[in-house]
């Protein structure tokens, strides 16, 4: 097996740092609100001594979902990809350029929603659901960070076709095929939000149209809503195989189970976004009924991505001296906070799982779906999952592309603990208050129709909130400090990609091939989406004249 | 697999799966029938 010596030039560094830099920049501002939601909840409305700045609870929320559900994971992906495709393929972008129009796209994109956002002008929430309706700006900075997106893959395409011209034969690298096939996805995924802001709501909100169809419009919408968990999935996946096997002392379990997972993923992401859909009228209970079994079959490739990775911490934790069933747990590196961070976002994830197929069950959904249970399930994905291994990701690789060491380990740390410890108490009680009833998108802390049972929940969203405020910031002043402060020592930082066990040149040629996968991920769109699709198209009834509900 | 992995079993991998699969089991069957308990909706 060859060793992958490349490194980064000094622009590519730079270039990843910046998409960080911005992704950490809106984690800073979107994390205000967290608590302030929380806190709400609890009882203690803080909002109104807000009032000059920002207006109301859904102005917050809306904050809150756009900034860290969308951009802080859509600008670190794309850096944290670019990097993965460059380590990966051992070259640098073909067209370094296309990258940059990409990258700044975005951060137009991210200017121009910023501003209604700030000016309340698009309290929509992050689904931005018509009738509701934002300022048009809003949703023409979606659309541009959407763009901009889709053209740093694009210049991962042509790098990656230079590399295969350049390699004929040869297996391409995890870590690179990984990260293509998570930005196909996500360009596949993304043509639903596409097609539906740029057709009905950016021409809606210039009063090109009077109305909209908010049935066609939330199906366009969970075309790309469900599978943009799996775009914030896949990358904190792509550590897990590519990265965290040499951060632990071991290497990858299997090559081709892991490839394997990424194929199926790309397959079976896109087309189960009624599954969000139980309760809309407009959709067919058959075609629920398939996009729930659908949704049933992502967890093939999830468990194998359970099994695969926990596999290779267990071999790793026993070379490190771990002993019984269970022994090689406590023998990982857990003082290694970038280790630690992956360990505790994964075991969070386990109970994002579980919520998550409950979620899926049409009756179980039926009763959960507008609860306060969702939020709680997603805190467990995208805010744990992801974001913990993000962070994790980032106390390696920002001490590599600033070349400072990371000024404090311990504070990493308690960034790590304090996060897991608050989302334990918050999603939980979160699920729980659902559970029995209290509805999510909503001020509870206004509503007169509080039962005594939800109390004490409700006050554990609010502590387990706060806590992760001061978890988020520890970790968001850490990183500043690291990126800034003319203190930090030094630090020769190599990116720990990691070999796995066999050769991947032994892995099966059909795992490395393109067609038969996505030939089959059309067909299978073609067939779960096609006619529901022509059926609402043809239906469709421009009729709702949309307002501002804030 | 390599040589090394074949002597090397997982069973405490398969332990933890085993324990997932057993835990949404019960998490999910507990959903289910808590809110089955409360009975259904009857239309007016």
């Amino acid at each position: 097996m060859s060793t992958n010596t490349y490194e980064l030039s000094a622009a590519e560094k730079k270039f990843v740092g910046w998409h960080v830099f911005f992704a950490v920049a809106a984690l800073s501002v979107g994390a205000l609100f967290g608590p302030l939601q929380a806190l709400e909840h609890s009882g203690l409305d803080l909002y109104p001594y807000l009032k000059p700045v920002f207006k109301s609870y859904y102005q917050g929320l809306t904050l809150h979902g756009v900034l860290n559900a969308l951009v802080w994971t859509t600008f670190f992906i794309t850096g944290f990809l670019t990097l993965a495709v460059s380590k990966g393929l051992e070259r640098p972008m073909k067209y370094p350029k296309l990258n940059a129009v990409g990258f700044w796209t975005m951060v137009v994109g991210l200017v121009t929603a910023a501003i209604p956002l700030l000016l309340d002008e698009a309290s929509v929430l992050y689904t931005f659901y018509p009738p509701m309706k934002a300022n048009w700006a809003f949703y023409l900075g979606l659309t541009l960070v959407v763009v901009g997106s889709w053209i740093e893959g694009y210049g991962m395409y042509y790098t990656f076709a230079a590399w295969r011209k350049e390699n004929p034969g040869v297996r391409s690298p995890l870590a690179a095929l990984g990260s293509v096939i998570t930005m196909v996805m996500w360009q596949i995924a993304t043509l639903g939000v596409a097609v539906e802001i740029l057709t009905m709501l950016l021409p809606w909100s210039l009063g090109l149209i009077e109305g909209t169809d908010p049935q066609l419009a939330r199906t366009y919408f969970w075309f790309t809503g469900h599978p943009l968990v799996y775009f914030w999935l896949l990358p904190a996946y792509l550590s897990w195989y590519s990265f965290l096997p040499k951060q632990v002392g071991g290497k990858l379990f299997s090559d081709s189970l892991a490839r394997f997972a990424f194929w199926l993923f790309l397959l079976l992401s896109v087309p189960l976004g009624f599954h969000h859909q139980y309760v809309d009228p407009g959709v067919p209970a058959g075609w629920k009924f398939l996009h729930a079994i659908l949704t049933y079959s992502v967890f093939l490739p999830s468990m194998m991505t359970a099994f695969t990775v926990v596999a290779t911490l267990e071999k790793a934790g026993r070379a490190r001296g771990g002993k019984g069933l269970f022994g090689w747990l406590r023998t990982l590196p857990w003082n290694n906070p970038s280790v630690t961070a992956q360990l505790l976002g994964g075991i969070l994830f386990f109970f994002g799982g579980i919520g998550g197929l409950a979620n899926a069950s049409y009756n179980v959904n039926l009763v959960l779906h507008n609860t306060a249970w969702v939020p709680g399930h997603f805190h467990l994905t995208v805010a744990s999952a992801v974001t913990m291994s993000f962070m994790g990701i980032t106390y390696w690789l920002v001490p590599y592309v600033t070349g400072k060491k990371l000024i404090s380990d311990k504070a990493a740390h308690w960034a790590n603990w304090l996060w897991f410890t608050g989302m334990v108490i918050f999603s939980n009680a979160m699920h729980v208050v659902g559970l029995l009833g209290a509805p999510r998108r909503t001020p509870l802390g206004l509503a007169p129709y509080i039962p005594e049972e939800w109390s004490g929940h409700l006050l554990r969203v609010g502590i387990g909130g706060t806590i992760m405020f001061f978890g988020i910031y520890t970790y968001i002043i850490l990183l500043a400090r690291t990126a800034w402060s003319k203190k930090a020592e030094a630090a020769d930082v190599e990116i720990p990609l990691a070999q796995a066990e066999q050769d991947p040149q032994n892995t099966p040629e059909w795992l490395d091939k393109w067609v038969p996968w996505l030939v089959g991920t059309v067909v299978l769109l073609i067939v779960a989406y096609g006619p529901q699709l022509i059926d609402q198209i043809s239906n469709i009834s421009l009729n709702a004249p949309g307002g501002r509900v804030w | 697999m390599s040589e090394n992995n074949q002597e090397f079993k997982p069973k405490g991998t398969m332990a933890i799966l085993l324990i997932f699969v057993l835990t949404l089991i019960l998490l999910w069957g507990s959903v289910f029938l808590i809110l089955l308990s409360r009975g259904m909706t009857v239309g007016v």
